[in-house]
This record gives C-alpha cells, sequence and structure tokens, in this order.
C-alpha cells in the first residue's frame, strides 16, 4: 500500500468538512445541549444520595465522565455505514471502484479528514474547559500532559474498532438496500453499550463481566476511563490490547465479507 | 487489447405482486426471478479501436461495460484486458483504464474542480511535468477554463460531463470506457466531448469503448459497432457493411399543394416499399435496385401537384430499429 495515494483523501476530507461548517457547527452545538441535558439528569439523581458517591463515582467524577465521553464519541463517530450504504444504494460504489485504491482505506482517510477539523476546532476549547471545570470544583490541577497522550492513542484505536466495526454493518447495505432503520437501532446499541450512555460500572456485576470483553466497550469507554484517571497502568494495557484485538478482527472480518461480497454486487440504476 | 469470451451476467430480482398484500406477502416470503442481464457476449477489440456499442436501454451495455471495469463479476465467461483480468488484479489493472459513466460522476461534490485533478495526480502518481501538460491539452479541448475553480456541485451538466471526461483521460489511460458519454448534452458540448475523444485515440492509440444512444456519436467516432439486444450480441461489424445492406433504400418524401388530392402512382410492390401519408405530408420508401431514383420522382411528379419535395437516406436509426423488431437480418 503506497500510503501517498491516499494523502489526498485526507486533504479532500477537511475541505469537504470546511464547506458545509455551518452544518457541523449545529451538529455540535446539539451535541453539547445533549450533554447538559444528560449533566442535569444525573445532577438530580446525585442529589436524592445519601453519601454523594455511587458505584464509586462522585458528582465530579460523573460530570468528567459525561463531558469526556460524549466528546470522544463526538471525535471517533463514524459515518462509514452510512456512507457505503449510501454508495452501494445508489451505485456510487463503482466510482471508488474503477480508482486503484483501496475501498476501505480511501473511506478511512476521507474521514480522518474530518477528524483534523474536529480535533482543531473542537478538542481543545472542550477539554480545556473540562481541566476548568475540575479545577474549579477542587481546587488542583488533575490534568496529565501523559494521559492525555494515552488517551488520545486510546481513541484511535477506539476510532478504529468503530470505523471497521461499521464498515463490516455498512455491508449489509448488500442485502437490505437500505440501512436508515437498522443504522438507528445500530447507534442507540453502540452508545448504551459502549459506556456511551452510562459507565459499565453502572451494569450488574455478570454484565460488566461481559460487556468488558464485547467490542463495545472498546469504542468508547476505554479512552474515557484512561482520560478520567479511574485506571491502573496494567488495566489500561490490557484494555488498549483488547482494542487492538477489536480493530484488527472487524478489519480482517470487513475484507472477508467485502472479499466475498463484491462478486456479487448487483449495482443498482444501471 | 480486449478479448471477451462467452461471459454471460444473471441478476436475481425480487418479484412484488401489486398492491399492498403483495409487499406484505414479499416481506414474508420473498420470491426471486432470475433475469439473464448478458447472455453469452464474446469479442475482441484490437488496440487503437474506437468500438461503439448501440443497444436499446436496458439492453446490457452498461452490465458489460461493468463487467470489463471490473466492477462487476460475470457468472460465467471471462475477459482478459491488456493482459490483465479485471476482478482479479483490481488495482493494477484500473491503473490503465479510464472509466466515464454518464449517469455518476467521480469528481468530488463539495470540492473545487481542481481539487478533483489534484487528488488523481496523487492517486496515479502522474508526475508534475506531465501533469501540467495534461492539463494543458484537457482544458483546451474540453474548454475547461471557465468552471475550473468553481465547486463541482455549481457546474451544468454540460461542464461537468466534460469535467468527468477530463478526469477519466488524466492519467493517459491505455483504454478508456464511456457509458452515455453524450447523454443529455446540447451539440457544442457534444462536439467537444467527441473531439476529446478522437484526438485521444489518433495521438496516444487509446482503444475506446463507448455506448450511445446517439446515432451521431458513432457515426462521427466508430469505424466498428456491437448490437446489443436483450443481451445478446446482435451484430459485430463494420458501420458501413450496415449501410451497404440498407443503403439501397430511399425515402421521398414530399407536401401535396391540394391536400384533399388523391395520389396514385403504379410502382411494383417489393419489400421495402411504404407509403406514408398523413394530410397533404407523404413519404414514399422504396428500394433503388427495384425502382431508380430518377424514375420514382418522375412517377410522383407525374402523379400529382407537389409543393415541396426531398429525398433522403433511410438512417442508422431507422436501420436500427428494423433490427430490433427483427424485421432485418444482418
Amino acid at each position: 500500500m503506497k500510503i501517498k495515494a491516499y494523502l489526498p483523501f485526507i486533504s479532500g476530507g477537511i475541505q469537504s468538512q470546511l464547506a458545509y461548517k455551518w452544518n457541523f457547527f449545529g451538529f455540535f452545538i446539539g451535541e453539547i445541549f445533549f450533554t447538559f441535558v444528560m449533566y442535569y439528569l444525573w445532577k438530580a439523581v446525585f442529589l436524592h444520595t445519601d453519601t454523594g458517591i455511587i458505584n464509586g463515582f462522585t458528582i465530579l467524577d460523573m460530570t468528567v465522565y459525561i463531558f469526556v465521553s460524549n466528546i470522544t464519541q463526538f471525535l471517533t463517530g463514524t459515518d462509514a455505514s452510512y456512507a457505503i450504504g449510501e454508495e452501494i444504494v445508489d451505485g456510487s460504489v463503482s466510482m471508488r471502484m474503477i480508482k486503484p485504491v483501496s475501498y476501505d482505506i480511501s473511506l478511512l482517510f476521507n474521514e480522518i479528514g474530518t477528524k483534523v477539523v474536529l480535533l482543531v476546532l473542537i478538542m481543545i476549547p472542550v477539554f480545556t474547559g473540562i481541566e476548568i471545570f475540575r479545577y474549579a470544583q477542587t481546587g488542583a490541577i488533575a490534568f496529565s500532559a501523559s494521559r492525555l497522550g494515552v488517551y488520545l492513542v486510546s481513541s484511535i484505536l477506539s476510532y478504529l474498532v468503530l470505523f471497521y466495526f461499521d464498515l463490516c454493518f455498512g455491508f449489509l447495505a448488500f442485502v437490505l438496500k437500505n440501512l436508515w432503520g437498522f443504522n438507528l437501532l445500530k447507534g442507540s446499541i453502540v452508545r448504551f453499550l459502549s459506556g456511551g450512555m452510562i459507565p459499565l460500572v453502572f451494569f450488574p456485576a455478570w454484565a460488566l463481566g461481559i460487556l468488558r470483553f464485547l467490542p463495545f466497550s472498546s469504542m468508547c469507554y476505554t479512552p474515557v476511563m484512561i482520560y478520567t484517571g479511574n485506571w491502573s497502568a496494567a488495566q489500561t494495557l490490557a484494555s488498549m490490547a483488547l482494542q487492538l484485538f477489536w480493530a484488527i478482527a472487524f478489519w480482517l472480518l470487513s475484507r472477508a465479507i467485502w472479499n466475498t461480497t463484491v462478486k456479487r454486487l448487483t449495482v443498482q440504476g444501471g | 487489447m480486449i478479448e471477451v469470451h462467452n461471459i454471460v451476467k444473471d441478476f436475481r430480482k425480487t418479484i412484488k405482486k401489486p398492491g399492498l398484500a403483495g409487499s406484505v406477502a414479499s416481506l414474508f416470503r420473498p420470491e426471486y426471478e432470475t433475469v439473464r442481464a448478458v447472455d453469452d457476449v464474446s469479442f475482441k477489440v484490437p488496440e487503437g479501436e474506437i468500438l461503439g456499442f448501440i443497444g436499446p436501454n436496458g439492453a446490457g451495455k452498461s452490465t458489460i461495460i461493468k463487467m470489463l471495469t471490473g466492477i462487476l463479476t460475470p457468472n460465467s465467461g471471462s475477459c482478459r484486458i491488456n493482459g490483465y483480468i479485471p476482478q482479479k488484479e483490481r488495482k493494477k489493472y484500473v491503473r490503465e483504464i479510464g472509466v466515464v459513466f454518464g449517469q455518476r460522476t467521480q469528481l468530488w461534490w463539495d470540492l473545487p474542480l481542481t481539487e478533483t485533478y489534484t487528488v488523481l495526480r496523487e492517486i496515479y502518481n502522474i508526475p508534475d511535468a506531465q501533469f501540467k501538460k495534461r492539463m494543458g491539452f484537457l482544458t483546451e479541448v474540453l474548454e475547461l477554463d471557465q468552471f475550473i475553480s468553481s465547486p463541482v456541485r455549481t457546474l451544468s451538466l454540460g461542464q461537468r460531463m466534460r469535467a468527468d471526461i477530463a478526469a477519466s483521460m488524466l492519467h493517459s489511460p491505455k483504454v478508456l470506457f464511456l457509458d452515455e458519454p453524450t447523454i443529455g448534452l446540447d451539440i457544442v458540448v457534444k462536439d467537444n466531448i467527441r473531439k476529446a475523444i478522437r484526438e485521444l485515440n489518433r495521438n496516444e492509440k487509446t482503444t475506446i469503448i463507448l455506448t450511445t444512444h446517439d446515432l451521431s456519436d458513432i457515426e462521427l467516432l466508430c469505424k466498428r459497432i456491437i448490437l446489443i439486444d436483450k443481451g445478446r450480441l446482435v451484430y459485430d461489424g463494420e458501420l458501413s457493411h450496415i449501410r451497404d445492406t440498407f443503403g439501397k433504400v430511399r425515402e421521398i418524401s414530399f407536401t401535396l399543394a391540394d391536400g384533399s388530392a388523391a395520389i396514385d402512382f403504379d410502382v411494383p410492390k417489393h419489400e421495402d416499399l411504404a407509403v406514408v401519408r398523413e394530410g397533404a405530408q407523404v413519404s414514399v420508401r422504396f428500394n433503388t435496385s427495384v425502382i431508380h431514383l430518377p424514375d420514382m420522382l418522375a412517377k410522383i411528379l407525374a402523379a400529382a401537384r407537389v409543393s415541396d419535395i426531398a429525398v433522403k437516406d433511410i438512417d442508422v436509426e431507422e436501420i436500427l430499429r428494423r433490427v430490433y423488431t427483427r424485421q432485418a437480418v444482418l
């Protein structure tokens, strides 16, 4: 694979993203709004506890968790299944196939381009905000650059797991021809089981035991727990190894599906 | 060099019975039917030839192009192009081909047109000097300069199509597949595109396969044509052969000075003879081997008072119509 051939997809992604900047601000404001709704909900819940601690989480832990998990989902979110679903439905998948590039990698780099914009415009102010909030609440600086670094690596792994999971899911469009309803279903399941809504430790012990090893925890829970600083080094390493495992597993699975379905491809609409 | 041996492509279609009940029924027990889109088609194209594919809508032309470009896999049979099997060595193979599907675009929708070309330069790894020269040539022939920095989504159909054609030619492909490259375009744009196709073929010996509905594309560009109907190859040969076979047929159309006058002329009956009258407008088709053109004209002029008269060649469209409806065998 020649990486140089894929670099223009990044710059194309950046430019496409900037071409629709208002769309993206609207989306971002919606996410912020949703985050605050979650925050006030949890605040109400914590006010009605005697100790102010639920499953080892204080209100401060919970607040940081909510904000970090939402920003993580915003950064690692992928439209792969949507993109491939649409390309299969309207037949434009053929336009990718006539180029001497891999289908998945061109899609991946395209999306990474859009992520670069998010990183620059969104991540820095949001994390600064979170840290200022933490400082205001505790009077101590909890920020650690090395932890942020590990968080970013883990987020990238999260993104790869999500991307290739989503790609496998998107290939269902070959069978179903339209994915809209299934995409909504998948989005809810992922959000719930990946720790995007509530920390996984809030699940019953037996469920947590299973969820820890399912791919969902690798999609969001792992980087968030790394950032909040609740994990030991050993647990961090083990979880990141699991992320890597799932990323590779879904990558191989997507390859296998692509290689078999492409032979049965029917291009819709002429 | 393109070699195609006995390719067959079947599609599976869901049969939906009409109405709501039918929709519900097909939800629980879908029924399928197999449609043979391409049925045992074989042909060869030598290097540097422009080959025209013609056929009615749904004849299977696009499906053949999609198999040749490696997008679809034939159910049986094989194609080999420049030594590659398109489906097996897709990435290497598509480096050497250019493709335009008239109804789709390979341009980046949200970006200025130039950006697409920059992306393509990287993908195909075209050296700077060559890229500049190529862009210069394409910009001139296809007149891209007025809209080259506009976002693709703002282009008109004609502009977009010229831009798409340029994109397919940028990397000097050895084989160019053009599926309906002139669909829905005005005559000036069509001329631009034909000029580009001809120049590329002449200067670089590019093999070109094009499908079209527009027979003037074929007449101006191709010597050889392949006729496809219902997935089968109906005719493969020189366009001039078709002309020769049907070239003896002429059509005289004239306007009667008095629209209600009866006309009666005595012509020996033969297969190609057909007289159509609509009010004052009359057209007579006949074979010149049965009755010579001057004699026919004399007969008409003797039989009626005519205010206007014209003699026409039978056009390719008419020939194809006959072949499709099986009135004629080539």
